[in-house]
């Protein structure tokens, strides 16, 4: 596209060039903090009146509106900042914070959002959103991860019937006799069915052993945003057994694994221990 | 009931034959009915398939037209106009791409590329006041490495940077704002005491330059006869602006208190 006048092309070329140089500022500075902005206004008002301006003190009201998204959650900020300028210093405050997020299912966010507001705490609101998205992102792959990796193994299992639990002795007996080559899963996948019970975001994935379908294990994964903006994740474990099998425990096994699952959690970080929780549902049966 | 053999039997046969011949008709009758139907069916068909054809050729000629009419408008000769607004528009961005980048700072982290990296803003606030920025030049190279900085020497930079400038410079910028924060906090806290609690201190209000340390007299009552308390604040944690030790004696008898914030 050329222009008649070269003078006219020149600092069209130079608006050109400076305004990529401007927008890989921008996305340098997205990616340093996670958070894209893409909206921003501001209006000043000056409340200065006559009775200040004779101590030379000076107020300015600032009204800024911001808009964004990190990752996919989208946000729309409106805040005020009072400016006051008198002989010695300038202070800014922040004097009202509203915040407004999507999507709303992250129930962790809300409280988070009101506290922020509350505090005006603008600084705090965005690093914490920052740290709370790469934590849930990391929850989604992991989880992921593990459906992709488990299933019914695809030859040699035999017991994909529901395991009718009548008779928990026989049972046992029957599985202790069986051939335990027979019950070699392919090496790739885990022998384990794994649910995400809330779908992709899923907060919790529940994982049941083919060889017996009667146990389950819950892992709950919540991300919580504490008093002071640290972003933490906190991981549980729910067992499930049928009655009997319960009742077989002797060693309290199933009673104090949710304490040994944090235990566990400690020592190997959270993947090994969601990987050694599920390998272990398939031995279960024969030791 | 029984037939009889003779005229009631001949009566069974015919009234049989009408039977079959009304049952014939009625097929017939049936059969023609499903040829009409489908005659019906088959030229409805071909009515479709007429109308498709006609509707497949008209979207072909209306694609053929915009093509048309896109070519046209490529081969124009551009005027002054249009050149002027995709100017106006590019301004209008740039100011926009400005002033996004002006905004960024909301979020303790803002900065410019420069010829040899990056320089890195980092705000500060409080309690919804927004206190001191502070700047770190960055050279981007290998390895990565400061030019220069305002960050104050009691801030444990050369620490913070040999464990996470190399490797995370995300985190490395993190962990300096988390410091830079608190320090912050810790300041305008004592500077907020010192100002607005003048009555009640009775001395200076002393201070190390990390603020966190610190040490005064007071009265619980700023004017009157009750007697001073010795406090001592002590912050260990460097990443906070709440202390983690408070000791507070009475002259005479000591009345040792102490708060832990953290386990």
């Amino acid at each position: 596209m050329y222009q008649s006048d070269s003078e006219g092309w020149a600092s069209s070329k130079d608006l050109r060039s400076h305004l990529g140089h401007l927008e890989s500022e921008l996305r340098f500075l997205s990616t340093l903090t996670g958070i894209s902005i893409r909206n921003y206004s501001m209006k000043t008002e000056d409340l200065t009146n006559t009775e200040k301006k004779e101590k030379s003190i000076m107020k300015v009201l600032q009204r800024h509106r911001l808009s964004g998204n990190c990752r996919m959650i989208t946000f729309q900020l409106e805040f005020q900042i009072l400016e006051i300028q008198n002989k010695e210093s300038l202070s800014s405050v922040i004097t009202d914070l509203n915040i407004i997020m999507e999507p709303t299912e992250y129930s962790e966010l809300s409280e988070f959002v009101s506290r922020a507001e509350e505090r005006r705490d603008l600084l705090m609101f965005f690093r914490s959103l920052h740290f709370f998205v790469e934590w849930c992102e990391y929850r989604k792959r992991t989880f992921e991860h593990f459906k992709e990796r488990s299933g019914p193994a695809r030859r040699g299992v035999t017991s994909l019937q529901p395991v009718v639990c009548r008779d928990w002795e026989a049972e046992t007996k029957r599985l202790h006799s069986r051939d335990r080559s027979q019950d070699q899963c392919t090496k790739e996948k885990y022998p384990a069915a794994v649910h995400l019970p809330e779908g992709a975001a899923s907060s919790c994935m529940a994982v049941q052993s083919t060889c017996q379908p009667g146990f389950e294990l819950v892992i709950v994964w919540r991300v919580q945003i504490d008093e002071e903006g640290k972003v933490l994740p906190k991981l549980d474990l729910l067992p499930k057994a049928p009655q009997q099998a319960l009742k077989l425990d002797r060693n309290r096994v199933l009673e104090t694994a949710p304490l040994s699952f944090r235990a566990l959690l400690g020592t190997l970080g959270i993947e090994a221990a969601l990987e050694s929780l599920i390998k272990s549902l398939c031995t279960a049966g024969y030791d | 009931m029984e037939w009889a053999n003779d005229g009631k039997s001949r009566g069974g046969v015919l009234a049989h034959l009408e039977r079959l011949e009304i049952q014939v008709n009625r097929s017939r009758k049936n059969l023609e009915d499903l040829q009409r139907a489908q005659a019906i069916e088959s030229a409805l068909g071909t009515k479709i398939h007429k109308l498709r054809c006609l509707r497949d050729e008209l979207r072909a000629e209306a694609k053929q037209r915009q093509a048309r009419v896109k070519a046209s408008t490529v081969n124009v000769e551009p005027d002054q106009t249009p050149e002027i607004s995709e100017q106006e528009i590019a301004k209008r961005r740039k100011e926009n791409v400005k002033a996004i980048l002006q905004a960024y700072r909301f979020t303790g982290l803002s900065g410019k590329l420069t010829s040899r990296g990056v320089c890195v803003c980092i705000s500060t606030a409080f309690e919804g006041n927004l206190l001191d920025s502070y700047f770190i030049d960055l050279v981007i190279q290998k390895p990565l490495r400061i030019h220069h900085h305002s960050i104050p020497v009691f801030i444990p930079l050369e620490e913070i940077s040999a464990k996470y400038l190399q490797t995370n410079i995300q985190h490395f910028l993190f962990c300096l704002c988390e410091y830079l924060n608190a320090y912050a906090g810790r300041k305008y806290q004592a500077d907020r005491l010192q100002s607005d609690f003048a009555a009640f201190l009775v001395g200076p209000l002393r201070r190390n330059s990390l603020c966190n340390l610190l040490s005064f007299t007071y009265k619980v009552e700023p004017r009157g006869q009750s007697f001073p308390f010795c406090a001592r604040l002590l912050y260990k944690d460097l990443t906070t602006a709440l202390p983690t030790d408070v000791t507070v004696t009475y002259q005479g008898k000591r009345k040792y208190c102490t708060f832990c914030s953290h386990d």
